[in-house]
Parts: C-alpha cells; sequence; structure tokens
C-alpha cells in the first residue's frame, strides 16, 4: 500500500473512468474530480482497513482458538467455536471487497454489497464464536474448585 | 518439548529436557479478556450500522447546550464546532474499539507469562490482577470520553476520562507489565 501507493491510485482512478454509469459521472470536470477522488478515497480506505483487520483478527483467532483447545472439554463446542472463529477470522476479507465494489460498483452499492454479504455474517461469526467462548469460561469458572 | 534424541557413536542417547509448560491464568482472567474482545467488535459494528443514529444523538445533545461547545447561532462558526466535536466523537469510538481488541490480547499474553515465569507466590496474582483490571478498564476510557463530549464537550470530558479511567488503569497496567519485566529480568539474572 506504502509502495504501490501511485500504482493504486492510477488503478482505482482507471476503474472509475471505467464504469461511468456506477459512479454517476455526468462529463463535468468539477464534479467528476470530486465522485472520483471520493471513491478512490473509499478504495484506499478499504486496504487500510484490510491490512489493520487483518493483522488484528489474525492475532485473535490465534489467541482464542488456543483457549478454546485448552479450556473447552466438550468436543462438539469446540468445534463449533472453531468454525465460528475461523469463519470471523475470514472478516478482513470483505474490506478487500469493500474496496474493489466501491470501483466496480459505485462507492454505496460496493459498500453495501461488502458489509451485507461478507462483513456483516463473518463478523457476526466472530462475536458469537468469542460469545460462546466467554458463555464456556463463565460456567468453567463456576464449576472450578 | 523433549529435545530429539542425540546420537553418539552409532547409540542414539536421548536428552529429554521437559521445559517449563505454559500455565494459564485463572479462568476469570481469560473470561474478562474474551469478553473485553467480543465487547470491542460489538462496538466496531455497532459504529458503522448506528452511525447515523449515533451521530444524531450527539448533535442533538450539542446543540441543546450550545453555552457548553460555544455555540453562537451562526450557521458557518457553528458548522465548524460541531463538526469536530463530531469527528472526535467518532475518534472515540474508534479507540475504544482498537485498544479492547489489543488489550483483550495483552490481557492473555502477559497474564500467562506471569502465571507461568513469576515464581513468587505473593507476586504472581498480584501481577495478573493489576494487568487484568489495568487492561480491561483502560479501553472504557475511550467510550466515557466519547459519551461525555456532547453533554460536557471536548476538554472537559478529556479530562474526566483522563483522571477517572485512563489514569488509573493505564497505570494498574504500566506498573503490572514493569513488575513483571522485573520478575523475568530477576529470573534470568539468577539462572
Amino acid at each position: 500500500m506504502s509502495q504501490l501507493r501511485p500504482v493504486i491510485d492510477r488503478y482505482a482512478t482507471a476503474r472509475v473512468n471505467a464504469n461511468p454509469g456506477a459512479h454517476g459521472l455526468s462529463g463535468s470536470a468539477e464534479y467528476d474530480d470530486e465522485v472520483r477522488a471520493g471513491a478512490v478515497y473509499t478504495a484506499e480506505a478499504g486496504l487500510s482497513f484490510f491490512h489493520t483487520h487483518a493483522e488484528g483478527l489474525g492475532l485473535v483467532l490465534f489467541f482464542a482458538s488456543t483457549l478454546v483447545a485448552s479450556v473447552v472439554p466438550w468436543r462438539r463446542a469446540r468445534a463449533a467455536l472453531y468454525a465460528f472463529l475461523t469463519a470471523g477470522g475470514l472478516f478482513p476479507l470483505g474490506y478487500l471487497a469493500y474496496g474493489a465494489g466501491a470501483l466496480e460498483l459505485g462507492r454505496d452499492a460496493g459498500i453495501d454489497l461488502a458489509e451485507r454479504w461478507i462483513l456483516t455474517p463473518l463478523g457476526s461469526a466472530a462475536i458469537a464464536g468469542l460469545l460462546g467462548l466467554a458463555l464456556l469460561l463463565a460456567v468453567r469458572s463456576r464449576s472450578a474448585p | 518439548m523433549n529435545r530429539p534424541p542425540t546420537f553418539h557413536a552409532g547409540r542414539a542417547h536421548p536428552a529429554p529436557i521437559v521445559a517449563e509448560p505454559w500455565r494459564l491464568p485463572p479462568v476469570t482472567v481469560l473470561l474478562v479478556a474474551v469478553v473485553l474482545i467480543a465487547g470491542a467488535e460489538v462496538g466496531g459494528a455497532s459504529m458503522v450500522r448506528f452511525k447515523v443514529d449515533l451521530t444524531r444523538w450527539a448533535r442533538g445533545v450539542m446543540l441543546a447546550r450550545p453555552a457548553v461547545h460555544g455555540l453562537v447561532g451562526v450557521r458557518d462558526v457553528d458548522e465548524r464546532v460541531l463538526d469536530e466535536a463530531l469527528v472526535k466523537f467518532d475518534g472515540g469510538l474508534r479507540l475504544f474499539h482498537i485498544h479492547a481488541e489489543g488489550m483483550g490480547l495483552v490481557i492473555i499474553a502477559t497474564t500467562t507469562v506471569a502465571a507461568t515465569l513469576v515464581s513468587s507466590a505473593p507476586a504472581r496474582p498480584a501481577i495478573i490482577a493489576l494487568l487484568t483490571v489495568g487492561g480491561a478498564g483502560y479501553p472504557l476510557g475511550y467510550l466515557l470520553w466519547a459519551g461525555l463530549i456532547p453533554y460536557v464537550g471536548l476538554e472537559r470530558g478529556k479530562a474526566i476520562a483522563e483522571w477517572l479511567v485512563w489514569i488509573p488503569f493505564g497505570g494498574a497496567t504500566i506498573l503490572g507489565l514493569w513488575w513483571l519485566s522485573g520478575a523475568l529480568a530477576f529470573r534470568l539474572v539468577r539462572r
């Protein structure tokens, strides 16, 4: 993102220009420049969010699944938690879709698609996995001698 | 973890060295950390899902308190003031999300190190308690600051969050980390 910034900018601008209908480009230079800048900014934000969330969620997945392996004695519960947490670990890919969608489908439509089909389901999986783990930890802490 | 057997003159001489296994901190500590991370994720999702409602709420509270925010009734002036406060409000929520995610992991990692490697019986629970309480409380300061901005303004909100949350809980975490560092350094020197 840092080294290839000019290349990314050029690519993003080209994709906006290739989808004028999706972005509502009007032919007026002043208006179109503003729309183009907004879409390119959103695409860059998507990349930036992907980077930060992928770094963080990798660690969350590592630690949370280690806790599951260590403190959850029930096989089916462990399997379910692993499934939820692993699905949740894929959440950052939604930001790649967010960035690409903003360029190909228009800013609002692209963000809506990424949120509805990737970020919300995978984010919910991560939250469900963590809340499930918290619940089982609470049960363990009450039953521990 | 055992070292693989060494070979000498064609014969295997197994030399098992059992390294100290990692010990988990108390389950309550892990529960606090996991709840904090889960809270961070719910907070992050809520910021996106309820962005418009949160902004509308904050703006309404600020407009109801013009003296607190220095609103003068001139649109050009007031909109700049409101925008700045709303950016900080959003920033506070983001900082809660980031810090709660991070501090949850810091609690798990550092209390596991303490549980395994701090041999002093009085120091171990004290370090674990400082790291847990400090780590769990600190991010709440950002939620408090964000919540206070519409009611008392940027600077007063920050001062309240600083003295009530960031300084005590951040101080607890820093104390716990330095104590843990000292205990580990002592253990290294003692070997």
